[in-house]
C-alpha cells in the first residue's frame, strides 16, 4: 500500500477547484427567456419614463433673460460695460399660482465655470480659514494670488474672483403698489460646505483677520461686508459665495439664488403682475454668455427635467423594437429546420 | 614569443589594448558615480590588482623557463585550436588565474566552479528589477505620465493616481521575481556546497564544489555526480571504465561508458591512489569552453608523449557514475566553463498569436489618443485664443497669454488624463491568467498517466489559449502515435520467414525455450523452425545473424539479483539484442576490448576492433570484430536502403529480402538489414591506420574523413537478412485523430520511417480513411510543376484514377512525401507556396524517411505560407527540432529519452491527452482570455475616452470628469477582480461537451474571439460607451443646477455599473467566486466612494479630498440613480442585444452540432478496412 502511495506521487489532487468543477449556475439562455425579458426591460423602462415626464411636466418654470442684447429689452441699458451702477427692471406676470416653494435661481450660458484651471485656482487650505494662507495665499491661485502691490488677495483665485454680483429684488405688484416678495437666502448652500468645507478665521470682529490683504480685484466689497443686513452671513460662509464656489458641470447652468417660503408667499407666487428689480453688475456680453433668472418648484426628481424621462421612454421603445425584431429572426431561425 | 605573451599582464586583467579607451570612459564614470570613500576603495584595488597581475607576469617567465621544453609541442596545439590549457595538480597556479570582476571590469581566465544562476544581491535587486520592467514599453510609458503629472501646471489628474496601478504590477513582479531569485539562490547555494574529494597535499580531503578548480585531482565515488567537467584518469574497474547516466542531460536513463586512456589507467592505477596521482604532472591541452556536449578534442602532454583525449575520456559535469566504485578524474572546465552550463541557452520566449494582436491593439490605442490629444490641444488652442480673450474671468488663465503655449501644455494634460485608456495592467494580468491556466492542465487527473505517474505538465505557462487556435498538427509517429515498446515480431533470414505478425502479439503461442537458462521471456513470435535450425547449427547464415545481432549494438548489460539486464540508447537494439538472447544467442558483457557473448551456452570473446557509430545521416552501424577463430568480420546494421545499395554483387537472397521487407513494411512492422563482410588483415592494417591519422587530426573536417572512411569500410557486404519489429499503436491513437480532425486539425505525420510502414500506421490509426487515394511525388510534382496548381490538381481529381466519389475526392485525397524529394523544396522555393495550397485541400500529409532537420522545415514551411497555428509533438530527440520550430511544442514523456520534454511547452504522457489538452483546457482557455482582453479594452477605453466629449463642454481644459481617487481605483478594486475570475473559470460548455462536439474548436481557429476585427469591434463598442457615459448625464443635467462633483460621482457610478453589467453578460458559469467578485466590487464602490469622500480625509489634505460631501449628495439624489441605471443600460444595450441574438441563433445552431455529430459518430462505429493490412491494429476499431 505504502509502495503504492509512492508510485502515485505526481497525482494531481481531486478537489472541485483543481479539477475545474466548482459548483456552479450556468444561466441557460434561451429565446424563450431572452425575448420577454427585452420586452420586460422595455416596459419596465417606458413605466419608468412615463413616470418621469408626468413628474417634470406638473413642474413650473419660469425662466426670464435679463442680458439686455435686444434693444428693446429693459436691460439693455445697463448692458454697456462703461455704465455703473445699474439698476433695471422686468415686469413678468404670472396667470395661474405658482406653486410653493418656489426656488428662484440665477443662470449663466456659455460660462466655462468647469475650465480647469479655472477650477484649481483657489485656495482651500485659505477657505477653509487657515491665516497662515491668508499672508501667503497656495501658488494655485495665480494670477489672482496677489495685487500690483504684492498683497495677498484674500479670497484668492479665480472662482471667487469672478463671483457673480447681480442681486435681485421682486415684487407683487399690488393695485398699483408693489410689494416686497421676500426672499429667503438662507441654507441655499451645500450643509458640508457651510458647516465644514469653508471656515471664517476665528477672529473677532472679523474684518480684523483680513488685515494686510486686498479683496479680489473684480470685488467691490470685501468678503467680509458681502451680505451687510446679515453679519452672521459674511466671509467664507456667506451662502452666495458658497454656491458660486461650488463648480458648476456643463457650460449652461443655474445657480440657486433664494428661496421663495415666507409670508404671503409660502404657499407659491399668486397670479399677479410681478417686478423684478435687478442691480446689473456682472458682464457676460463680452464672451456672447447670457444671464437669466429662473422660478422654478422642485418635485421628488429635483428641477423640471424632460430630458431624462424622454431618454427613458425612447429606451424603453427601443427595448421592445428590439424584442420584435429578435422574434422575428427567432422565427426565421427556428421554422425553416422543423421542416 | 607566444606563450609569455599569454600571461602578460593586460591578458591577465584580460584588457585588451583596444579597449583601453572603452576602460578610461568606464573609469571616469565610475569617478562620478563613487563617492570619495568608494574611489578609495576601488583605487585600493585597482592598484592591488596591477600589483598582482605584476606578480602573475614574473611568475609566467619564471614557468615560462620551466616549460620550455615543451614549447614546440605547446606551439603546435595553439595552433591546431587547442589552446586551454589544464596542468594537473598546479591548484595555486589556476587559482591566480581564476575569473573575478570588480566594478565591470573582468579577468582571469578560468572560471570558478561556484553556480550564479541567480540575478539579484541585496543591493542589486531594486535597480536590476526596475531597470528590466521598464523595458516594457507600457510601464515605461506610465513612468512617464507620472513625471508629467509632477510638473503642476499640466497635471490634469494628481501624480499619485497612476502611481497606484504602476506600484501595484511593478511590486507583483519584482515579488515574483524575487521569490524565483531566492529559490534560485537555494538550488545554487545547495549545489555549490555539495561535497567532493579533492586531492590536496597528497591527500583526499572533502571540499566544497564551489571550491574545485581546473587542474585538481578529483575523486568521484558510485552514485555521486560529478561537480565539473572531468577528464577520467583511471577508475575502480577493469580497463578503467566507468559508466554515467546522463539522466540530468540528456534525460535518457541507460548507462554510456566512459574509459580512461590506456596509458594513465597503466600508470595510475596503484593502492594507495594518493601518491601516483599526487605526483601526476601532466598538462591537457584542449578547446576552448565550449557547448558541443557531444564533441571533446585535445591532447594530454605527460612525460613527454602525446595522448589523443575524445569525448569517451570526458565526464560530464551534471552526469552520475554509475556501477563504478570509485574513478579519479582531473578537472579540466569548472562552473561556467562547463558544458553543461555552456548549454544552458537563452530560452526562446514564444510570444502567443492572441498576445501579438493585444500588443497591436494597444499601439491603436496609443496612436488614436496620441492623434485624440493632438487634436483637442488644437481645440484648446483655438478656444484659448478665440473665447477666452474675450472673457474676462478666464482670460487671465491664458498662460502668458499665448495660445499657442496654453495649447502645448493642455497636449501634455491630456495625454496624462487618457493615459488610463491604456490598459497597463493588462499585462500583470494576463500573466497571472497564464499562470492559472497552466496551473489548470497540471492540476488535471484525466491527463495524469497513471502507468507512469506522469501528470500532464505546462513548461511555458504563456501559450495556453495557443492550444485553442491550432489548426496544423504535426506529429512524430514512432513512439508517439506508437508505444516504441518494440517486439521482435518476425524475420527473414537467408530468404525464409519466419514467424507470423498477423496474429496479435498476446494470442502468440510462446516457444518453449526451457532449453536456454537466459531466457527471460518476453519473445513474440512462434517460429519452432527457426528454433531448430539455431539449435542443430546447420545454417551458417542464421548463425552469422544472431552473432551480429548480438555484435552489432551499444547495449550495455549488467547483472541485477541473478537477471541479465540490458541499457540501450534505442528501443529498437533492445528489442533486437533481447530477441537473440531468447533464442540462445546472449550478449553477456562488453568492455573496451571485448564483446562477451554466450552462443548456445558456450562463451566467446570477439576482440572489438571499431566501433562504427550510428547517426540520423548514416542510419546504419557497424562493428569490426575478431572473432575467436581469428578471422575478421564487420558485422553490419541498418536502414534498408543504405544497406542493400552497399551489398556485393549478385548477393544471394537479396531478392527475397527485399519482397519480406515490402510484406513487413505492409504489416506496419519496423525493419533492418543485416549483412556482413570479411575484411582480410591487409586491408584492416591500412584502414585502421588511416583511421587512427584521422582521428587524431584535430581540423574541423575530420568527421568528413571520418564518414569517408567508414563508408570505405561498409562495402562489398552480404545480406544475412531482415528483422521485423513491431511497434503497436498507443492507447486512444485512432480516437484522438478522429477527434481532433473533426475538430477541424490537420494532422500531419512525420516520420523516419519507411513510406509503407507510415501509409500503414496511417489507415490504423484511421488518418487515412480506406478509401483514402493517395497523391505521391509523381503526381504531385505534375501538379507543382504546372502553372496553375489548383486547375491542375482538380483536374486530376476529375480523372478516373481518382473519382471514384468524385465529389469527395478532395477530401479523400492524402499527400505521401519522402525526406529525399523534400529536398527539392530547397531548389524550388516557389514550390512551398503551391504545395500549401495543394496539402490545404488534402486530407492529410504524410513525410517519411525526414531526417530531424527536415520536420523543422516541414512545420517552418506550414507557418510560412498560413497563418495558422502549427502544434508539433514528439517523443524523442529527433523531434526536438520541430517542437522547437512550431507555435506549440508537446513532448510525450516516453521511452526514447526526455530530450523532446525538456524542450517542449507542454508535456503529456500519452497522446490521446492531446483532444483533452486542445479541445478542453485550449478551448476554455482561447475563450476564456479573449473574454477577458476584449472586457479590459472595453472597460478601460470606456471609462477614459470620456474625456474626449467632457473636453468640447469644458474649453478642452483637460478637466477631469472623475475624482481623482476614481481613477485609480476604478482599475483596480472597482472592476478588476470579476473579470479575473471569469478569467479563470468561464466555460460555455462542460468538458464532456466540448469531447462531444469537436466542432466547437473551430471558434479558435477562425479567430472568432479574438480577430483584428473582433478586437476593433469591441474598441469601436468601448468609443460608443464612452460617448453614452459623457452625454446621457449631459443631457440630463444641462441647464441644471447640478454641480461639477455629482456629475463627477453620476458618470463614475455609471461607468463601474457599465463595467460590472459588461461582465454579467459574459459570465456564463456563474461560481460562488463570480458572484461575490461582482457584488464586493459594487461594494467596494461605494465604500471607497464613501471614504475617499469623507470628512477625515478632507481635513487632513483639503486639496486631495475636495469631493468631501459629494457622494453624500449624489446618493441620496434620485435623478444621479436614474440617471446612472439609465446610463448604463444604455451604455450596455448592444452588448445585450448581441448576446440575445446570438442566443436565439445558437439555439438553432447547437441543434444542428447535436444532429451533424450523431451522423459523424455513426460510420466510425461501422468502420472496416478494405484491406486488412495490419490485423494487429484492428483491435483499435
Amino acid at each position: 500500500m505504502v509502495k503504492n502511495e509512492n508510485e502515485s506521487a505526481n497525482r494531481p489532487d481531486n478537489t472541485a477547484f483543481t479539477q475545474q468543477r466548482l459548483p456552479a449556475w450556468q444561466p441557460m439562455l434561451s429565446a424563450g427567456i431572452v425575448i420577454p425579458g427585452f420586452v420586460l426591460i422595455g416596459l419596465a423602462f417606458i413605466g419608468i419614463g412615463v413616470a418621469l415626464f408626468i413628474t417634470s411636466r406638473s413642474i413650473q418654470v419660469l425662466e426670464l433673460d435679463y442680458t439686455g442684447v435686444e434693444q428693446d429689452s429693459p436691460c439693455f441699458r445697463c448692458s454697456d460695460p462703461d455704465v455703473r451702477d445699474c439698476v433695471c427692471s422686468i415686469q413678468f406676470s404670472i396667470n395661474r399660482l405658482f406653486e410653493g416653494p418656489v426656488f428662484f435661481y440665477y443662470g449663466l450660458s456659455n460660462y466655462y465655470q468647469n475650465y480647469r484651471r479655472y477650477g484649481v485656482s483657489r485656495d482651500d487650505i485659505q477657505l477653509y480659514g487657515d491665516l497662515s494662507s491668508f499672508k501667503e495665499p497656495s501658488d494655485q491661485c495665480e494670477p489672482y494670488r496677489y495685487d500690483r502691490n504684492n498683497q495677498p488677495i484674500v479670497p484668492c483665485g479665480s472662482i471667487a474672483n469672478s463671483m457673480f454680483n447681480d442681486t435681485f429684488r421682486l415684487f407683487q405688484n399690488v393695485n398699483g403698489q408693489q410689494v416686497v416678495v421676500p426672499l429667503d437666502g438662507k441654507g441655499i448652500a451645500w450643509w458640508t460646505d457651510y458647516n465644514i468645507k469653508f471656515r471664517n478665521p476665528s477672529i473677532t470682529p472679523l474684518r480684523n483677520a483680513f488685515n494686510g490683504t486686498v479683496m479680489p480685484l473684480f470685488w467691490p466689497r470685501p468678503v467680509y461686508e458681502l451680505d451687510p443686513s446679515d453679519p452672521a452671513n459674511n466671509g467664507f460662509i456667506n451662502q452666495d459665495f458658497l454656491v458660486w464656489m461650488r463648480r458648476a458641470a456643463l457650460p449652461d447652468f443655474r445657480k440657486l439664488y433664494r428661496r421663495i417660503t415666507e409670508g404671503n408667499y409660502a404657499d407659491g407666487l399668486p397670479a399677479g403682475n410681478y417686478t423684478l428689480e435687478i442691480s446689473y453688475n456682472y458682464p457676460v456680453l463680452s464672451f456672447d454668455g447670457r444671464k437669466k433668472v429662473v422660478f422654478s418648484n422642485v418635485s421628488w426628481m429635483g428641477g423640471k427635467n424632460e430630458f431624462l424621462g424622454i431618454a427613458y421612454l425612447v429606451i424603453g421603445s427601443l427595448c421592445v423594437v428590439m424584442s420584435a425584431v429578435m422574434l422575428i429572426v427567432y422565427a426565421k431561425f427556428k421554422f425553416p429546420e422543423e421542416d | 614569443m607566444e606563450f609569455s605573451t599569454h600571461l602578460s599582464p593586460f591578458q591577465v586583467l584580460s584588457i585588451n589594448p583596444k579597449y583601453i579607451s572603452g576602460v578610461l570612459v568606464v573609469v571616469c564614470w565610475q569617478y562620478f558615480l563613487l563617492s570619495r570613500r568608494s574611489l578609495k576603495i576601488f583605487l585600493f584595488f585597482f592598484f592591488a590588482n596591477t600589483a598582482c597581475s605584476c606578480y602573475a607576469s614574473v611568475h609566467a617567465v619564471h614557468f615560462h623557463e620551466q616549460a620550455h621544453p615543451q614549447t614546440a609541442m605547446d606551439k603546435d596545439c595553439a595552433q591546431s585550436g587547442l589552446t586551454w590549457q589544464v596542468r594537473a595538480n598546479q591548484r595555486r597556479y589556476h587559482q591566480r588565474q581564476q575569473k573575478k570582476s570588480f566594478l565591470g571590469f573582468r579577468w582571469g581566465r578560468y572560471s570558478d566552479n561556484q553556480v550564479r544562476s541567480y540575478k539579484y544581491s541585496v543591493l542589486t535587486f531594486l535597480p536590476l528589477t526596475l531597470f528590466e520592467q521598464f523595458q516594457r514599453a507600457a510601464n515605461l510609458y506610465f513612468l512617464f505620465m507620472m513625471a508629467l503629472q509632477c510638473v503642476p501646471i499640466i497635471s490634469s489628474i494628481q501624480w499619485y493616481i497612476s502611481i497606484i496601478p504602476l506600484i501595484l504590477i511593478l511590486s507583483v513582479r519584482g515579488v515574483k521575481d524575487l521569490i524565483n531569485d531566492m529559490a534560485r539562490r537555494r538550488s545554487d547555494f545547495e549545489v555549490n556546497s555539495r561535497p567532493c574529494d579533492v586531492l590536496i597535499s597528497q591527500r583526499f580531503s572533502p571540499v566544497q564544489w564551489k571550491d574545485l578548480c581546473v587542474g585538481d585531482i578529483v575523486r568521484i565515488h558510485q552514485d555521486q555526480t560529478i561537480p565539473a567537467d572531468v577528464m577520467l584518469l583511471c577508475s575502480s574497474e577493469t580497463h578503467s571504465l566507468s559508466y554515467v547516466e546522463t539522466a540530468d542531460i540528456d534525460g535518457e536513463t541507460n548507462l554510456k561508458y566512459r574509459q580512461a586512456l590506456s596509458a594513465t589507467h597503466d600508470q595510475l592505477t596503484s593502492e594507495p591512489a594518493e601518491c601516483t596521482l599526487a605526483a601526476f604532472d601532466g598538462v591537457v591541452f584542449c578547446e576552448e569552453p565550449n557547448d558541443g556536449m557531444y564533441a571533446f578534442r585535445g591532447q594530454l602532454h605527460w612525460r613527454g608523449e602525446r595522448f589523443l583525449l575524445g569525448n569517451e575520456h570526458l565526464l560530464l559535469r551534471g552526469t552520475v557514475l554509475r556501477n563504478t566504485q570509485i574513478a579519479y578524474g582531473l578537472v579540466v572546465y569548472t562552473g561556467a566553463d562547463t558544458k553543461i552550463l555552456r548549454n544552458c541557452g537563452k530560452v526562446r520566449a514564444k510570444r502567443t498569436r492572441l498576445e501579438n494582436s493585444l500588443n497591436r491593439a494597444v499601439v491603436v490605442i496609443m496612436v488614436f489618443l496620441l492623434l485624440a490629444v493632438l487634436l483637442l490641444a488644437v481645440a484648446c488652442g483655438v478656444f484659448a485664443s478665440r473665447v477666452m480673450s474675450r472673457t474676462e474671468v478666464l482670460s487671465a488663465l491664458v498662460i502668458n497669454g499665448d495660445p499657442v503655449y496654453t495649447g502645448f501644455l493642455v497636449y501634455w494634460s491630456y495625454f496624462i488624463l487618457l493615459g488610463p485608456a491604456v490598459p497597463i495592467m493588462l499585462y500583470v494580468t494576463f500573466e497571472m491568467i497564464h499562470t492559472f491556466h497552466s496551473k489548470f492542465i497540471n492540476w488535471d487527473l484525466e491527463m495524469y498517466g497513471p502507468q507512469t505517474d506522469c501528470p500532464a505538465q505546462a513548461r511555458t505557462t504563456s501559450l495556453c489559449e495557443e492550444l485553442g487556435q491550432v489548426e496544423y498538427l504535426l506529429s512524430d509517429k514512432t513512439g508517439t502515435l506508437t508505444q516504441n515498446r518494440l517486439l521482435f515480431r518476425q524475420c527473414c533470414i537467408a530468404g525464409e520467414i519466419y514467424g507470423d505478425a498477423s496474429v496479435r502479439a498476446e494470442d502468440t503461442e510462446p516457444m518453449d525455450l526451457t532449453w536456454n537458462p537466459f531466457s527471460r521471456g518476453g519473445l513474440f513470435m512462434w517460429a519452432p523452425a527457426l528454433v531448430e535450425r539455431l539449435r542443430a547449427q546447420r545454417s551458417p547464415t542464421i548463425r552469422q545473424f544472431f552473432t551480429a545481432l548480438t555484435l552489432c549494438h551499444t547495449v550495455m548489460a549488467h547483472w541485477k539479483e541473478d537477471a541479465l539486464v540490458y541499457q540501450a540508447a534505442s528501443p529498437d537494439e533492445e528489442a533486437l539484442v533481447g530477441a537473440a538472447r531468447e533464442l540462445g544467442w546472449v550478449f553477456l558483457s562488453r568492455s573496451r576490448d571485448f564483446v562477451v557473448v554466450s552462443e548456445l551456452g558456450v562463451t566467446h570473446h570477439y576482440e572489438l576492433l571499431a566501433l562504427l557509430d550510428f547517426t540520423s545521416q548514416r542510419r546504419r552501424m557497424s562493428v569490426l570484430v575478431r572473432e575467436p577463430e581469428g578471422a575478421l568480420k564487420l558485422y553490419c546494421k541498418g536502414a534498408d536502403i543504405v544497406i542493400l545499395e552497399r551489398l556485393q554483387r549478385d548477393c544471394p537472397h537479396q531478392e527475397s529480402a527485399e519482397k519480406a521487407l515490402e510484406v513487413f513494411s505492409e504489416a506496419c512492422l519496423r525493419t533492418l538489414c543485416i549483412a556482413v563482410r570479411s575484411v582480410s588483415e591487409t586491408s584492416w592494417d591500412q584502414w585502421s591506420k588511416t583511421l587512427a591519422r584521422a582521428v587524431a587530426m584535430a581540423t574541423f573536417d575530420r568527421d568528413a574523413l571520418l564518414e569517408k572512411l567508414y563508408d570505405e569500410m561498409e562495402q562489398d557486404l552480404q545480406l544475412l537478412g531482415v528483422t521485423a519489429i513491431e511497434d503497436r499503436l498507443q492507447e486512444g491513437v485512432p480516437e484522438t485523430i478522429s477527434l481532433l480532425k473533426q475538430a477541424g486539425i490537420k494532422v500531419w505525420v512525420l516520420t523516419g520511417d519507411k513510406k509503407e510502414t507510415a501509409v500503414n500506421i496511417g489507415y490504423a490509426s484511421k488518418l487515412l480513411d480506406p478509401d483514402a487515394r493517395l497523391l505521391e511525388w509523381q503526381e504531385l510534382r505534375q501538379i507543382l510543376q504546372s502553372p496553375d496548381p489548383d486547375v491542375h490538381f482538380h483536374k486530376l481529381k476529375q480523372t478516373d484514377l481518382w473519382a471514384v466519389e468524385k465529389e469527395k475526392a478532395g477530401v479523400q485525397t492524402a499527400v505521401v512525401l519522402t525526406g529525399p524529394e523534400l529536398t527539392e523544396f530547397d531548389q524550388k522555393p516557389e514550390w512551398g507556396a503551391k504545395f500549401m495550397n495543394v496539402a490545404q485541400q488534402c486530407r492529410t500529409v504524410l513525410c517519411c524517411r525526414v531526417t530531424p532537420g527536415q520536420k523543422a522545415d516541414i512545420v517552418t514551411l506550414v507557418r510560412k505560407h498560413t497563418s495558422a497555428i502549427t502544434l508539433s509533438i514528439g517523443d524523442g530527440a529527433n523531434d526536438v527540432n520541430m517542437i522547437k520550430t512550431a507555435h506549440v511544442g508537446v513532448g510525450l514523456t516516453g521511452v526514447e529519452g526526455g530530450q523532446a520534454v525538456q524542450n517542449a511547452d507542454f508535456s503529456l504522457s500519452s497522446f490521446r491527452f492531446l483532444q483533452r489538452l486542445l479541445l478542453v483546457h485550449g478551448r476554455w482557455s482561447y475563450r476564456r482570455i479573449s473574454l477577458f482582453l476584449r472586457y479590459f479594452l472595453f472597460k478601460t477605453c470606456s471609462f477614459a475616452l470620456v474625456h474626449l466629449w467632457f473636453g468640447i463642454f469644458n474649453g478642452y481644459s483637460a478637466q477631469s470628469l472623475y475624482e481623482t481617487w476614481f481613477i485609480a481605483l476604478y482599475t483596480v478594486f472597482y472592476t478588476s477582480s470579476p473579470i479575473l475570475f471569469v478569467a479563470f473559470f468561464e466555460k460555455d460548455v462542460s468538458a464532456e461537451n466540448s469531447l462531444k462536439w469537436p466542432e466547437l474548436y473551430k471558434c479558435g481557429q477562425r479567430q472568432e474571439l479574438s480577430g483584428p476585427r473582433v478586437l476593433f469591434a469591441s474598441l469601436a463598442y468601448a468609443l460608443y460607451a464612452s460617448l453614452v457615459l459623457f452625454f446621457v448625464p449631459c443631457g440630463v443635467y444641462y441647464n441644471s443646477a447640478v454641480d461639477y462633483q455629482t456629475m463627477a460621482v453620476t458618470v463614475s457610478m455609471a461607468a463601474v455599473f457599465t463595467a460590472n453589467i459588461e461582465i454579467v453578460l459574459l459570465t456564463r458559469n456563474w461560481t460562488k467566486f463570480n458572484i461575490a467578485a461582482v457584488c464586493v466590487s459594487l461594494l467596494l464602490y461605494f465604500i471607497c466612494s464613501r471614504i475617499t469622500h469623507s470628512k477625515f480625509f478632507f481635513q487632513r489634505e483639503p486639496a486631495d479630498y475636495l469631493f468631501y460631501g459629494a457622494s453624500d449628495e449624489a446618493f441620496a439624489d434620485p435623478v444621479v440613480w436614474l440617471t446612472a441605471l439609465l446610463t448604463a443600460c444604455l451604455a450596455v444595450l448592444p452588448s445585450m442585444t448581441f448576446l440575445a441574438l446570438s442566443v436565439i441563433q445558437t439555439t438553432h445552431h447547437k441543434h444542428k452540432v447535436h444532429s451533424t455529430s450523431r451522423q459523424l459518430v455513426e460510420p466510425r462505429t461501422q468502420f472496416t478496412r478494405k484491406t486488412s493490412l495490419c490485423p494487429s491494429f484492428g483491435s483499435g476499431t
